[in-house]
């Protein structure tokens, strides 16, 4: 029977085969949800997914892309918006 | 609809450069263009760049310093990017601290045992 604490919802059960052949149960923490782009709701490129303690030292250029709207639209989305801003230029 | 000629001001819209103005500065086949301006000088396909309605006189193929120029007279001010040099010398002070300390470990360590070895030969 899993004692108390495993049976947080935050914790996934990882079934793992044993050289004896046997099962085991690892628990490992759930990873947040992936970054959806702002307009078309898809999910994004180039960001990671990793829980924040992790995310908090992560390098800058691992978190977004190096590129106008990096990590809030999608690169179709953000070259809808760039194209929208040129021709009112 | 805006040509994609020789000092047509546009906006690069794909890539590490997007969101910056660039002109075109020499067109090499229908489908690349090299680029220069707020942009780096480099070759791109014409999918990842959108003109915009202004045209600037340069010459084919013209210098930096003259798309400089001219972007000036735009009121459009190109930053110049001064390269950091690499300080190799600081990586190496750290470790020579580490080192020193190591030492001065070391050199506790010998000592004891001396003080050690002479307590136990007078016993």
């Amino acid at each position: 029977m899993p004692s108390g604490r495993h049976k947080s919802r935050t914790l996934r059960k990882v079934f793992v085969k044993t050289p004896g052949g046997k099962t085991k149960i690892h628990y490992k923490k759930k990873k947040p949800a992936k970054a959806i782009c702002a307009s078309c709701r898809k999910p994004l490129a180039g960001v990671a997914r990793e829980r924040p303690k992790k995310m908090k030292n992560m390098a800058k250029t691992k978190k977004r892309p190096e590129r106008a709207f990096g990590g809030v639209l999608c690169s179709a989305c953000s070259r809808k918006e760039l194209k929208k801003k040129a021709r009112s230029i | 609809m805006a040509v994609i000629e020789v000092g047509r001001v546009c906006l690069k819209i794909a890539g590490r450069d997007s969101n910056k103005r660039c002109v075109i500065v020499d067109v090499l086949n229908n489908n690349y263009v090299l680029i220069d301006g707020e942009t780096r000088r480099k070759k791109c396909n014409v999918k990842h760049i959108e003109p915009t309605s202004k045209v600037i006189k340069i010459s084919k193929g013209a210098s930096h310093a003259e798309v400089v120029r001219e972007f000036k007279k735009l009121g459009i001010e190109i930053k110049e990017k001064v390269k950091k040099e690499k300080k190799p010398e600081k990586s190496l002070q750290k470790q020579t601290k580490k080192e020193e300390k190591k030492e001065e470990k070391k050199k506790e360590k010998e000592e004891k045992k001396l003080e050690d070895a002479k307590k136990v030969g007078k016993v």
